[in-house]
């Protein structure tokens, strides 16, 4: 994801949101679809997918209705392998 | 016909050059498929769990599997043996197109023993076996020495050898194979080497036959439908290779640091995968019938190669305090070109700087050298100055240096880049791994990081044991068709039955595969039993157990391998002691 939306970071203004909520202010923000790259067209995590919110892995908390506040750090990884 | 084997092995002593064609009955074909479980079969038989790895006598085994040479990602092949590093029964697994041209010359196997007088290196090529002069070869490095034998056989004659690490004994040399792939890990190439056995040159092209041609087809188009609609065979792989894992396991706090002293690197991200699509990259590459294409075609300043891979990218990066992903990489094309296995290397080099730090070693390696990183790797490779020290290995140099706890090492190999404190079922593999420190006996950081197939809590102990067991079983299969452990982020169990369904025609089902696979891996460990390996040993170094990290979300985690092992062995039907029971040897017809 880094190579197509050509940046690491981006800052969303907020508090008290759901990350999905998240997402989708975050591809507003850089105007380049990639949430395809993280869920499935039913908007479901895809196998795979890592969502960390300040290192946790959302599947442990609430998956994509999991809360995050201002100054949270949300990680977004799409499916990845390796050895 | 015999379908997917070829139906030959041959066995060749080099000192008195005598070949004999090994017969194997359709029971233990069938029973050990071919690859790992065939090579570590037909090992036992032959030799001793004392025989010495670097003696004449000991054997030296590349074998095929039923499914080399046939469906995708199948160009692959196993180099079976004792280990001179760790003392146990070793497989090491190798890519590229060589395991297909070893079918191709008509064979699935070969078993080297004795010791030739002067180098020689084998030709393959029509069911035959040529000893030939390797005199004009010897000291040549592995690029070299695939060229030179090339340019008197035939350019597309397909070469594994050994280079100058492999010549000298190091314990951790490698075998290259293709110019740049590596049976990299526990030093097949020492035993090469003590053999003066310079290189396997295979050539031919007799055709793997397949038992149901019209089901192979459409096996073949499904499967390569599935691995390019995966996102991670598909898609991740092909654009970041295999380290696109830097900047996830960094994130997740546990890529080791400085020998394992912290989970975090600070620049992670110049040395990730996406930081060599910038600026490295040429072009992907790809094993035999690959679509994956995991491999990485780069090129710095000066040199060009294969690689690094996010083992390599670890070992001379964040394990030693280097950023350099240049210096890295040059490493890492220096390793190839000597032959020796990057993960012991780095985690050598990483145990030295600790070494050093502490006082308890007079030389002087600092963390984040990377100047040095190439005089240390070629000096190893020739036994040359503070390189004879480093070819030790972690553990011997540590031991030596009165710190024997500052070595990252499981039964004598260094564990590689992933830190135990960051996965409970991690830390079980690595301790219960047959040959050492291994993350692919068990990659259980699959569900327990990635989320494949499932997502499970890393930090949890439950249900790890039985998980372990399962995943090292499973892995042994595959080790054994012989296919690419990639394909497992695509298709699971069931589909490698079907592949051995259908290119052998035996009715293979998904419970005789798992048995199989634990008839392998029991057999390996009563090897490793009688080698003098127990409970004691199936443990991990002291940090991983007493030291916490203070930052990163891995932090204030310790490995919890007691509440683990005991449910393992019970699992694996093995004693307090690790050792199986007699039931389970009857079970699995051992």
């Amino acid at each position: 994801m880094r190579l197509r939306l050509r940046t690491a970071a981006i800052e969303i203004s907020g508090d008290d949101l759901t990350i999905m909520t998240l997402l989708s202010l975050a591809e507003e923000k850089t105007g380049r679809t990639f949430l395809d790259e993280l869920l499935d067209k039913d908007k479901g995590l895809l196998t795979g997918t890592i969502i960390l919110v300040n290192g946790e892995n959302i599947r442990l908390g609430q998956g994509l209705q999991t809360r995050v506040k201002a100054g949270d750090s949300v990680a977004l990884f799409s499916p990845a392998g390796g050895g | 016909m015999m379908t997917g084997w070829m139906g030959k092995i041959v066995k060749i002593d080099l000192g008195s050059r005598k070949q004999e064609t090994v017969a194997v009955s359709d029971e233990t074909r069938r029973r050990y498929l071919g690859g790992r479980g065939l090579g570590v079969r037909l090992y036992c038989d032959l030799c001793l769990s004392t025989t010495d790895p670097l003696a004449a006598e000991n054997a030296l085994i590349f074998m095929t599997g039923p499914l080399t040479g046939t469906v995708m990602t199948s160009g692959r092949y196993q180099v079976v043996s004792r280990s001179p590093l760790t003392g146990t029964i070793f497989d090491s697994s190798s890519g590229g197109h060589f395991g297909a041209a070893l079918k191709g010359a008509g064979i699935d196997g070969l078993i080297v023993q004795g010791r030739a007088e002067t180098p020689v290196y084998l030709s393959l090529h029509d069911g035959q076996v040529e000893v030939r002069d390797a005199s004009a070869f010897w000291g040549l490095d592995t690029q070299q020495t695939q060229k030179g034998i090339q340019a008197e056989t035939s350019s597309k004659t397909a070469v594994a050898c050994i280079g100058p690490a492999g010549e000298n004994r190091i314990i951790f040399a490698a075998i290259m194979n293709d110019k740049d792939r590596a049976a990299g890990r526990g030093g097949m190439g020492a035993i090469m080497g003590s053999k003066n056995l310079k290189a396997i040159a295979a050539g031919g092209s007799r055709p793997v036959a397949v038992s149901d041609p019209e089901g192979y087809k459409t096996l073949t188009a499904r499967l390569e439908r599935i691995v390019d609609k995966n996102p991670v065979t598909g898609k991740s792989l092909q654009v970041l290779g295999t380290s696109v894992l830097v900047n996830i396991i960094n994130a997740h706090g546990m890529f080791p640091t400085e020998n394992f002293r912290r989970g975090v690197f600070n620049d992670a991200e110049g040395t990730s995968g996406e930081k060599i699509a910038e600026t490295l990259l040429l072009r992907q590459s790809a094993c035999y019938k690959c679509p994956i294409g995991c491999g990485r075609t780069t090129k710095t300043r000066d040199k060009n190669g294969e690689g690094p891979e996010y083992e390599t990218v670890w070992a001379f990066g964040a394990h030693l305090g280097i950023s350099d992903l240049t210096a890295i990489t040059e490493a890492n094309y220096a390793c190839n070109e000597l032959g020796l296995d990057t993960i012991t290397m780095g985690s050598t080099l990483g145990c030295a700087m600790e070494l050093s730090e502490t006082g308890s070693w007079k030389e002087s390696l600092r963390w984040g050298e990377a100047g040095k990183l190439m005089d240390w790797v070629t000096d190893t490779a020739y036994r040359r100055g503070i390189g004879a020290e480093l070819a030790l290995g972690s553990k011997r140099l540590a031991a030596k240096y009165g710190r024997p706890e500052l070595a990252m090492q499981v039964k004598g190999m260094e564990i590689p880049a992933y830190d135990p404190r960051g996965a409970q079922g991690m830390a079980l593999s690595y301790a219960t791994s047959n040959r050492g420190g291994c993350h692919m006996r068990a990659y259980i950081i699959a569900p327990e990081i990635l989320g494949h197939p499932v997502f499970l809590d890393r930090f949890s102990t439950v249900g790890k044991a039985e998980l372990v067991a399962l995943f090292q079983d499973i892995s042994a299969v595959v080790d054994s068709t012989v296919l690419c452990r990639f394909l497992q982020f695509a298709v699971g169990i069931s589909t490698f039955t079907e592949m051995l369904r259908t290119v052998t025609g035996l009715d293979f089902s998904d419970e005789e595969l798992l048995k199989i696979g634990r008839r392998i891996y029991t057999l390996e460990r009563q090897f490793n039993n009688r080698a003098g390996f127990g409970r004691a040993d199936d443990t991990l170094p002291p940090r991983f157990f007493n030291e916490e990290f203070e930052t990163g979300s891995s932090r204030h985690r310790r490995v919890r391998l007691d509440e683990m092992l005991d449910d393992y062995y019970a699992s694996r039907g093995w004693d307090r002691n690790g050792v199986p029971l007699p039931q389970t040897l009857a079970d699995l017809g051992l």
